[in-house]
């Protein structure tokens, strides 16, 4: 087992190199950098732009030196845990994500709670009940949350909070707590704004979760352990939990290696479109305006992360799974 | 002494004014008690942390009459909330404070001193500047010509902070001014020859900023601190080295550095990345009403960071108290929905841009026969008269916006009614028959006229991709061309690949904003005219070729935009009287050659106001420059009260006529 985890490490090694060249070079192939997005955008509002000026700039943030000594300054420092600095907001990457990470686990934890929450009884009732009036009703309503667009949702959920219950639109909290120590009041705030995000984003991954436990649950159903334990006279309720629920559960295991990542950047597009403080519109931000140390780190970052919730549930699987055996110690 | 001085006339009057009303309120002592302490400061002054107002104000205040501008006398306090887009936005703050050295007064754009107490401008070629005695940076350390040395010595001339030396608005034909401190109070920068972009450049809502807070600064400048000290703190600043560290640390205008001292009415509280910008009054703003209030009158300025496109919806439903930037003249009729629930109302400002518009076809376009095409003035005239504005201005803008060419609007000193119409009213079949004149007769079976060689007529316009307004434009556009044979399509980009393509030659035809500013008067440089930079959709090249001084594109080769160029040069050197010729002359070719092809103008611009904010023009101009969206308008003077009455339909429809 050990000598498992020390080979999957060691492959980690070489697989987060290529990806770091590779996120490297797709942020560098737009034409021009950061200077340039900068200057188009400073033109285009009848701002002037000293071209002189421009070449010095360039110098000071090492832009104009050759690609791969860009990458190397850039590979080493972040190995010595410096990130780079961003063109954008002049100040050390870390410094820039620090504030917003916070939130955004906070946020992405509870859709993950809530996807759990809706899915878990909505999937055991549909693969109990299965063609029943109630299987398709809710199964219906999944499918619906699947394919309304999520910033659609999103925008009308926001006006009628708004609406209805005043609450200010956009944004994790009343703009009133930004900035400010954390208090009930504010605590109260957040939680105020955050459930349009969560059930936004929310409603779409719960669909997806609903129909992978209902079928996988069905497969067990079907089997002769489970009819044995109720012939036995098991209360149907225990033989379920007991037996074909547990079995059922891989998915949502080998489901942890995407959701860490997800945690701390997911939901990108809804979260621009309702303006919140997360780390999504942070990298959208950053790729637009070709602020590539941030926008590099970041997509690292996440990287890594997808790596290692990789390993983690690989092995969480195994552990709670006796049928996932590590053939001769050298994977699966 | 005499060639110039008069365009200052009004500033000098205004300065003497101030020292009139001085000396009537006796001296200085009795001056500090009819100043009006602040409320929100008392409890600083009476801890002796601030003193007391009438040691903060400069001896001879810049003293706002604003009785006579119309507007009401306010009183102190208040948090003005806006909301912005991105964090960098911060840079608005400077915009809307709009303290310059010299500064656009709202209603003839004339240029009156501000920061300065007093300006002599001999020929625009000596500009001796005088500081207000006692006037003080926000952190109340004196504001004396040491600012202006230290940025002209130590930032401007110095070869690691500015590698390529001073600002190019101070270069003229390659030299740079001579600079003099005079006395603590006084400086004068001279030139041989005369740069009459100077002064603008000074009142510019991106102004160019002649000073530093040197006492500041110096802390991280190498000639001015010790050397391990220094280094020591660019480590903890995590920058490349102290220059870069000097370089952040500067940044008067895009106003993120809580620390940095500033002269503006508003002083920033908050730094970094943050969805919350507050700004809170500057102790030490040299300009009071004539009551005896130090201004700004509201104590604090909130700008709430959302996404643009949200904007419009946070504004409608009450978040803000006074907003024009992110809002577009689609969102009037939900700003107005959201009137009956929340405390505000919406004005409708003019924009003044030449045109909101334009189309511009690319005279130096790589294709030859392309080239040769769009440099036909018949071709371009055949298509100005070609296109519908009225129908896009109809079907588009309520027919609210102002139709004709890319050029000054009525409310310019230089308006001409000819100019705007000419060659620009609807006439598809003069069109056709200019089209016919060129020689383009053979037709494809769609009905497209075919080039000399053979290919179909037809354009790709591209947009920036930004607006969907302007494909609904060209979408309208196309079906006007066709009946000339001229067919359209319109290509989405983004913007720097947008830029790109044009600069490059590989763009026929783009669409895009029209000249700046459709106010000029002939004081103001018509550098827009003539091909004098890149940025001109319709000439890239040689503008690139002015503004690189010869080293990259090429020279215009058409006689029309030679001429413009020309008349621009002269305009530098020439006398006031003179300006005005050289300005009709210019507006008289560029209307006649129809360089660019303008759509609509003086589109509506909608500008929230809180029901408890006052002294917001009914009617007004939104403008980048001059004007510096509200920065013209003094924000400073605004000021929270009693809850007003809103103004009635009829009435912000005459301020629209009127305007």
């Amino acid at each position: 087992m050990l000598d498992y985890i020390a080979r999957r490490l060691l492959i980690m090694v070489p697989t987060l190199v290529a990806i770091s060249i590779i996120t490297f070079v797709i942020i560098q192939l737009p034409p021009g950098d950061f200077l340039t997005t900068q200057i188009a955008e400073l033109e285009s509002q009848g701002e002037s732009v000293d071209h002189a000026k421009i070449a010095a700039l360039r110098a000071q943030y090492g832009l104009d030196q050759p690609y791969y000594i860009q990458y190397f300054d850039w590979a080493t420092g972040m190995l010595q845990g410096d990130f780079g600095y961003s063109f954008e907001y002049q100040l050390p990457v870390s410094d820039v994500v620090g504030d917003r990470v916070m939130l955004t686990i906070v946020l992405n934890f509870t859709v993950i709670l809530f996807i759990y929450a809706m899915s878990f009884p909505i999937g055991i009732y549909s693969a109990t009940h299965q063609y029943s009036w109630g299987d398709y009703g809710l199964t219906f309503i999944g499918f619906f949350g699947l394919a309304t667009p999520n910033f659609l949702l999103a925008l009308v959920m926001l006006y009628f909070a708004n609406v209805w219950f005043g609450t200010t639109i956009g944004g994790m909290m009343d703009p009133i707590y930004i900035d400010q120590p954390w208090t009930m009041d504010k605590v109260l705030s957040v939680l105020e704004h955050m459930w349009v995000p969560v059930v936004v984003i929310g409603t779409a991954g719960t669909a997806a979760m609903i129909r992978r436990l209902r079928a996988n649950l069905l497969d067990e159903l079907q089997k002769q352990y489970y009819v044995t334990a109720k012939a036995k006279g098991l209360s149907p309720f225990k033989a379920l939990m007991k037996y074909p629920l547990r079995m059922a559960l891989n998915p949502f295991i080998s489901d942890i290696g995407n959701l860490i990542p997800q945690v701390v950047s997911g939901s990108a597009v809804v979260a621009v479109v309702l303006s919140l403080p997360t780390t999504g519109p942070m990298l959208i931000g950053a790729l637009q305006s070709q602020d590539m140390y941030l926008a590099g780190s970041f997509l690292m970052f996440l990287a890594s992360l997808t790596v290692v919730g990789m390993l983690v549930s690989d092995l969480a699987l195994a552990w709670l799974d006796p049928r996932i055996r590590l053939g001769g110690g050298t994977g699966r | 002494m005499r060639q110039g001085t008069d365009f200052f006339a009004g500033g000098l009057r205004a300065g003497a004014l101030a020292v009139g009303l001085v000396l009537a309120f006796g001296v200085q002592a009795t001056a500090q008690s009819r100043y009006i302490e602040v409320p929100s400061l008392e409890e600083q002054v009476d801890a002796g942390t601030l003193p007391p107002i009438g040691a903060r104000v400069p001896d001879r205040p810049s003293v706002v009459d604003l009785v006579s501008e119309g507007k009401e006398v306010g009183r102190y306090g208040g948090t003005l909330n806006t909301v912005m887009g991105r964090t960098k936005d911060s840079r608005q703050m400077v915009v809307y404070g709009y303290a310059r050295l010299v500064a656009y007064e709202p209603r003839n754009f004339d240029l009156v001193p501000d920061i300065l107490e007093r300006v002599e401008n001999l020929g625009d070629r000596v500009f001796t500047f005088t500081l207000r005695e006692g006037h003080k940076w926000s952190d109340g350390h004196p504001f004396t010509a040491e600012d202006f040395r230290y940025w002209w010595e130590d930032v401007a001339n110095h070869h690691e902070l500015s590698p390529t030396g001073p600002n190019s608005e101070l270069i003229v034909d390659g030299e740079a001014p001579r600079f003099e401190v005079l006395s603590p109070t006084q400086v004068r920068f001279s030139w041989s020859t005369p740069n009459p972009n100077f002064l603008p450049a000074l009142a510019g809502s991106r102004p160019l900023y002649l000073y530093r807070p040197a006492h500041y600064l110096k802390q991280f400048h190498a000639d001015h601190t010790d050397h391990d000290h220094l280094k020591h703190k660019v480590e903890e600043h995590n920058q490349r080295g102290w220059a870069a560290l000097h370089n952040k640390e500067d940044n008067l205008y895009k106003f993120d550095n809580p620390d940095l001292p500033t002269l503006q009415p508003w002083v920033a509280q908050t730094a970094g990345p943050t969805q919350r910008l507050v700004f809170s009054r500057n102790p030490f703003f040299h300009r009071v009403d004539r009551q005896g209030h130090q201004l700004p009158y509201i104590d604090e300025v909130i700008f709430q960071i959302a996404d643009g496109r949200l904007i419009p919806a946070k504004s409608g439903t009450g978040e803000s108290g006074l907003q024009a930037r992110y809002l577009s003249f689609d969102d009037y009729t939900f700003l107005r929905a959201g009137e009956i629930q929340h405390d505000y109302e919406t004005y409708l400002w003019r924009t003044a841009k030449g045109a909101h518009l334009a189309l511009y076809p690319n005279m130096n376009v790589r294709d030859p026969v392309w080239r040769e095409l769009f440099r036909d003035v018949r071709f371009r005239r055949a298509l100005s008269m070609a296109v519908n504005r009225h129908e896009i201005n109809q079907v588009i803008y309520f027919g609210l916006a102002l139709e004709g060419q890319n050029t000054v609007l009525p409310a310019s000193p230089l308006f001409e009614s000819g100019l705007r119409k000419r060659w620009a009213t609807f006439d598809p079949k003069a069109a056709n028959a200019l089209l016919d004149e060129i020689g383009l007769t053979d037709r494809d079976d769609r009905g497209v006229r075919l080039l000399p060689d053979g290919r179909p007529l037809e354009i790709i316009v591209e947009t920036a991709g930004e607006s969907s307004e302007q494909t609904d434009v060209l979408q309208l556009v196309e079906d006007q061309w066709m009946k000339v044979g001229v067919k359209i399509y319109s290509r989405p980009s983004q913007r720097e690949v947008f830029r790109n393509r044009i600069f490059s030659g590989e763009t026929q035809m783009s669409i895009w904003s029209g000249v700046e500013n459709g106010l000029a008067s002939a004081s103001f440089p018509p550098a827009e005219f003539a091909p004098t930079a890149q940025t001109q959709y319709m000439w890239p090249q040689w503008g690139q070729y002015y503004q690189t001084k010869g080293q990259a594109g090429e020279p215009p080769s058409l006689p029309a935009a030679e001429d413009l160029l020309d008349l621009y040069h002269q305009w530098v050197g020439a006398s006031t009287d003179r300006r005005r010729s050289i300005w009709e002359q210019m507006l008289e070719i560029w209307s006649e050659e129809v360089f660019t092809i303008g759509i609509v103008a003086g589109v509506l611009q909608p500008v929230l106001v809180d029901l408890h904010l006052h002294n917001v023009p009914i009617a007004g101009i939104y403008n980048w420059e001059p004007g510096a969206h509200f920065g013209i308008y003094r924000p400073d003077t605004f000021f929270f009260g009693e809850k007003r009455a809103r103004v009635p339909d009829d009435v912000i429809a005459q301020a629209i006529q009127g305007e």
